[in-house]
Parts: structure tokens; C-alpha cells; sequence
């Protein structure tokens, strides 16, 4: 009920701002033109149908899939350099006090500026994207790790030494656990900033993905496709999101607060 | 539920008579370094022994170093002075002879009740599918086999308490050391465990340290009530026997005549104490 209630309003929220812009895009109220310029805004009805078309002719697919590929390739190798990482320097401390001020060095880079470095390194395929996403990915995954693994409760840590555990024990039953808890949740994070590097190599410089695609619209002043290409991107992220969040609900079933329902055996 | 003993026969040809402590604290004095650069003495000249099969309660008013008295007998923190022996033994390192309930939470979130007492077998190097079966076993001698695949969050405060116990106790340890087990439970729950830890403890006596601020739960449970000072530089200000006879209900014993005397005496000491660290809390306050 209460569920039903709130998609409600969600979808109104949306409909009222499509109505919104529909009326200001095509209604002229007096003035030679709409208050807002087709031009510059593009009408809603537009931007569906020229999304509708891309799809239909069936040319958007191949953009989607390379922007995909490149993502989940981010992803994949930035999450699992940060687990190797976060791990290994939480365990390690002196190495992790000498590597911290270059780590937050270059964590603070704003992304952006590397990637034409890595366009000249790895040229304008996919693996230029793949690094952008990689140098987003990894800095996210691999502080949570790092912090999660740090922050193991004492308790738990001094329970487990009692029942006689050894390293290779500790590690398997309690710090591998917390570290994995902690990349789960940034799962989210984590992959909206894999697409957020794809997307943003392909709008530098590419010859396929959805970026290149809201790019080339750009170039020739295509305000529709722009849009077109934004409602697309919107879509994917909203579909990996919920992806995410079943991936997770299953993973971390044994934490609070993740309505798993009550196991009753 | 529960007619079986606990199953392994870990404990091997009894220690010659000599060594029959199964601890014994000497001239132990602990401090903690301050982030001011001092030091808090926490306590101090503490002369303490445990026999084998003995139950020894500990209490004290709160603050006063209970818990680091237990972690000290458990090798997690090292004395400033004096030495710890364990079956007549220095203690370097962990006690790997003692199980530890914690005061806080400690079962590993990530893992079922099931798994969580499972577990405690895997250093012992027993295989997993009899490990489960073991852990099935411990948890229904603690009341617990509907809940095997549950994860701690999904238990109450009283069944977390004894899916630790079933942990601790799995692994068959010569000794316990519990620090106020039943501290957060209600007061039906803390006689429920109580009995069922007295039914447990009397399958095969081990010598247990256990911690409490309840002075009635001490004395219903114990064979030696020690109580400590108020701290800083706490000390032992009293050694009391307890001499009821067991098997004892935790319940019915507190009507006992006996018990009301026990309880006056020891209660003198402790009161003196209670309302010294008191007077020091509503100063430093
Ligand atoms: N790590 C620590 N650093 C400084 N002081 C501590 C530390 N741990 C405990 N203490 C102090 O030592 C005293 C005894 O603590 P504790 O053994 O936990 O008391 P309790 O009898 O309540 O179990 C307390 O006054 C506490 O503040
Ligand atoms: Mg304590």
C-alpha cells in the first residue's frame, strides 16, 4: 500500500515534468516562439520518438553494448585491484603509511584531465575508457576495503584469536568477510562510476558508445539527440542500480536493515 | 534435549596434584597507557588462584577491572607486574586452554548461528561435515536448534548470549572465562541461562572465572565469590565460599537461608566499595 503510494507520487513527479516541458516547448503563449526553444530544448514527444527510432533501426545497440563492455571491464578489474589493495595495505600498515600521501595524491586528480594521457597510451578503443573507469573505480573500492578491513570490531577479531584461530584462519573468517562487506557496498557507487568513465572517454575522443553518440549529436548542434542519448544512459544506469541492489540484497543478508525477511526454519 | 555429554574427550591424564590451580594470578598489577602520555593504574597486588573444577565469581562495582583482570587470565593483555600461571604454567601469549564469553558482542555477523559455532572446530582441525553436525548438536543443548540458519542480528540479546556459550564451549576448553554473560538479558532470561549454564558446567566441572555486577547471580552460581575494590589500583578486599550444595536451581536458591546470610556479608564489603567508585564518579563529573 504505502509502496504503491510512493511509486505513485514518483511517477507523477515525472509526468508533471514532461508535461511541464511539453507545454513550454510547444505552446507559443502570444510570443513568436515557445518560452522554451525547441532549438535549444527539444520537445519531449521528440526525444521519444528519435530514442523509439534509434532502437527500432536497431543502430544503438552496438553503442550500448561497447559502453557496457567497458564498464563492466572497469569495473571488473578496478574492484578486484581495490580488494587486492584495500586488503593488503590495511594488513600492512607501514606499507600503507608510506604509499598514503601519494594515494591521496592521487585520489584528489580530477579524472578528466587523464584521459587523453590514456587515449595516447591505449589508443581510442575501449582500453582508454576501461582505465578511465578503472582510476574511478578503484580509489572508491579500495578506501572502503582499506577502512573496512581497519575497522574490524575488536571483539570479534579477539573472539575468533580465543577459538584458536591462526592467521590463515583469521583472515578466511574474519577479515576476508568484512573486506568483501565493504566492497558490496560500494558496489553502487562503484559502478555508476565505471559508466561514468566509459561515458566520459567516449565523449572525448571514440568512434562508438553512447558518450560518442551524445558527442556526435552535439557536434552538429542535435539538441534531440543529445537528449535522446541522456534518456538512454539514464535507463541503463537505473537498470544496473536495480541489479545492484538484488546482487546485494542476496550478499548481505546477514547484515541489519536489508529486509531479508525473517528466516524461519 | 539434552542427555549427551559434550562428545570430544579433549582433556588428557589429569596434571600432577601440585599444579592443580588452573589459574593463578600472583602480585598481578595492570596499567593502560593514557593518550596524555600517563598511565591509569587499573589494578593492582592481585593474588588470585582458581582450581581445577572451581566456579570463582568475580564482582566488583563497575569500572573497577574486571573484564581486564579476565583479559589478562586470557593472555589478551600483558601485566605490568606480577605473573600470570595457567596449570602451574607462565602464560606467554593467548591461553589456549581457556574459552572467553565476551561482555560485548562477538559472534562473526557474517556467519549463521550455525556456522558461528561450526567454526570454533575448524582450528582443532576437525573436518567440516562433522564440525556441523557437533555445532548442531551444541545448539540444541542450548535451546537454540530452530535457529541454526539465522544470523546474529536476526537473534535476540539472550539467544546471541548462547550461541556464544554453544561456541566457547564446543571447542571443550579447561577453562572458562565468562565476563558478565547475562549482563544485558532480562531477569527471567538471566535465570534461564543461569540453570542452563549450572546444567552445562556440572556435565564436567571446568574452572570458570566468571565476572558479574549481580551479587545474587554470584553467589547462586558459585563456589567462591571474590570481590575487587573500587578502582584506580583495585584490589581484592574479599574471598567468600559459598557452601550450598549442588545441583542448584538458580531460582529456589535465593530462599535459601544460607543464601540471605552469604549475601548480608558479602554485600557489607561490596556496598563500601559500590559507593566509593560512586563518590569518584560524581566528582570526576
Ligand atoms: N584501553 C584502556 N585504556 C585506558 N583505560 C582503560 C582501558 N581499558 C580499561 N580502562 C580502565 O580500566 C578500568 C577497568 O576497566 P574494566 O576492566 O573494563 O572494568 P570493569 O570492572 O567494569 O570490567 C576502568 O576504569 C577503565 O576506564
Ligand atoms: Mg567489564
Amino acid at each position: 500500500m504505502k509502496r504503491l503510494n510512493l511509486l505513485a507520487w514518483q511517477i507523477g513527479v515525472g509526468l508533471a515534468f514532461l508535461a511541464a516541458w511539453h507545454v513550454f516547448s510547444t505552446v507559443k503563449f502570444g510570443g513568436a516562439k515557445p518560452p522554451l526553444d525547441p532549438f535549444f530544448f527539444s520537445t519531449p514527444l521528440d526525444v521519444i520518438a528519435r530514442t523509439w527510432k534509434s532502437f527500432a533501426s536497431g543502430e544503438i545497440w552496438r553503442h550500448l553494448w561497447i559502453t557496457l563492455v567497458e564498464t563492466a571491464l572497469a569495473f571488473g578489474i578496478g574492484a578486484s585491484t581495490g580488494v587486492a589493495f584495500g586488503f593488503g595495505f590495511a594488513l600492512r600498515p607501514k606499507l600503507a603509511a608510506i604509499f598514503d600521501p601519494y594515494i591521496k595524491m592521487a585520489n584528489a586528480l580530477p579524472r578528466v584531465v587523464l584521459a587523453p594521457i590514456f587515449m595516447l597510451w591505449f589508443g581510442l578503443g575501449i582500453w582508454s575508457k576501461v582505465a578511465l573507469g578503472f582510476t574511478l573505480v578503484f580509489f572508491i573500492v579500495f578506501f572502503n576495503v582499506y577502512q573496512g578491513v581497519r575497522e574490524v570490531s575488536p571483539v570479534v577479531l579477539a573472539n575468533a584469536r580465543m577459538l584458536g584461530m591462526n592467521d590463515r584462519q583469521l583472515m578466511r573468517h574474519v577479515y576476508w568477510p568484512a573486506a568483501l562487506t565493504w566492497m558490496f557496498s560500494s558496489l553502487h557507487t562503484a559502478v555508476g562510476f565505471a559508466l561514468v568513465g566509459a561515458v566520459v572517454g567516449e565523449y572525448l575522443g571514440a568512434s562508438a558508445g553512447l558518450g560518442y553518440k551524445i558527442h556526435e549529436a552535439e557536434s552538429v548542434f542535435d539538441t534531440t539527440g543529445v537528449f535522446s542519448g541522456m534518456v538512454i544512459l539514464a535507463a541503463v544506469v537505473i537498470i544496473i542500480d536495480v541489479a545492484m541492489t538484488m546482487v546485494e540484497r542476496r550478499l548481505l543478508v546477514w547484515r541489519p536493515n536489508h529486509d531479508s525477511g525473517a528466516h524461519q526454519t | 534435549m539434552a542427555a549427551a555429554t559434550p562428545a570430544s574427550g579433549l582433556r588428557t591424564e589429569p596434571a600432577p596434584a601440585l599444579a592443580r590451580n588452573a589459574v593463578s594470578l600472583e602480585g598481578l598489577a595492570i596499567a593502560f597507557a593514557l593518550g596524555s602520555g600517563g598511565h591509569y593504574r587499573a589494578v593492582e597486588q592481585i593474588d588470585l588462584s582458581v582450581a581445577d573444577g572451581e566456579f570463582v565469581a568475580i564482582v566488583g562495582p563497575t569500572g573497577c577491572g574486571k573484564s581486564t583482570l579476565l583479559n589478562a587470565a586470557a593472555g589478551l593483555l600483558k601485566p605490568a607486574e606480577g605473573r600470570v600461571g595457567i596449570y602451574g604454567e607462565p602464560l606467554s601469549g593467548l591461553n589456549r586452554r581457556a574459552g572467553y564469553l565476551f561482555q560485548q558482542d562477538a559472534l562473526m555477523p557474517w556467519k549463521t548461528a550455525l556456522a558461528n559455532v561450526a567454526v570454533a572446530l575448524e582450528p582443532q582441525g576437525v573436518g567440516a561435515a562433522e564440525a556441523q553436525e557437533r555445532a548442531r548438536q551444541w545448539l540444541g543443548r542450548v535451546g537454540l536448534s530452530a535457529f541454526a540458519e539465522r544470523y546474529p542480528h536476526m537473534l535476540s540479546g539472550g539467544q546471541r548470549k548462547r550461541v556464544a556459550l554453544a561456541q566457547m564451549l564446543i571447542r571443550n576448553p579447561e577453562i572458562l572465562l565468562m565476563d558478565e554473560p547475562f549482563g544485558p538479558l532480562d531477569a527471567q532470561t538471566r535465570q534461564i541461562m543461569g540453570n542452563l549454564l549450572l546444567d552445562l558446567w556440572a556435565a564436567d566441572r571446568k574452572a570458570v572465572m566468571f565476572v558479574t555486577h549481580d551479587l545474587e547471580e554470584a553467589i547462586a552460581l558459585s563456589d567462591r565469590v571474590v570481590v575487587m575494590s573500587a578502582g584506580p589500583a583495585a584490589r581484592i578486599v574479599g574471598d567468600y565460599s559459598v557452601p550450598l550444595a549442588r545441583p542448584r536451581d538458580i531460582a529456589d536458591i535465593r530462599l535459601d537461608k544460607v543464601f540471605h546470610e552469604i549475601q548480608r556479608e558479602i554485600w557489607a564489603t561490596l556496598k563500601v566499595e559500590v559507593q566509593k567508585a560512586y563518590a569518584q564518579g560524581e566528582g570526576r563529573a
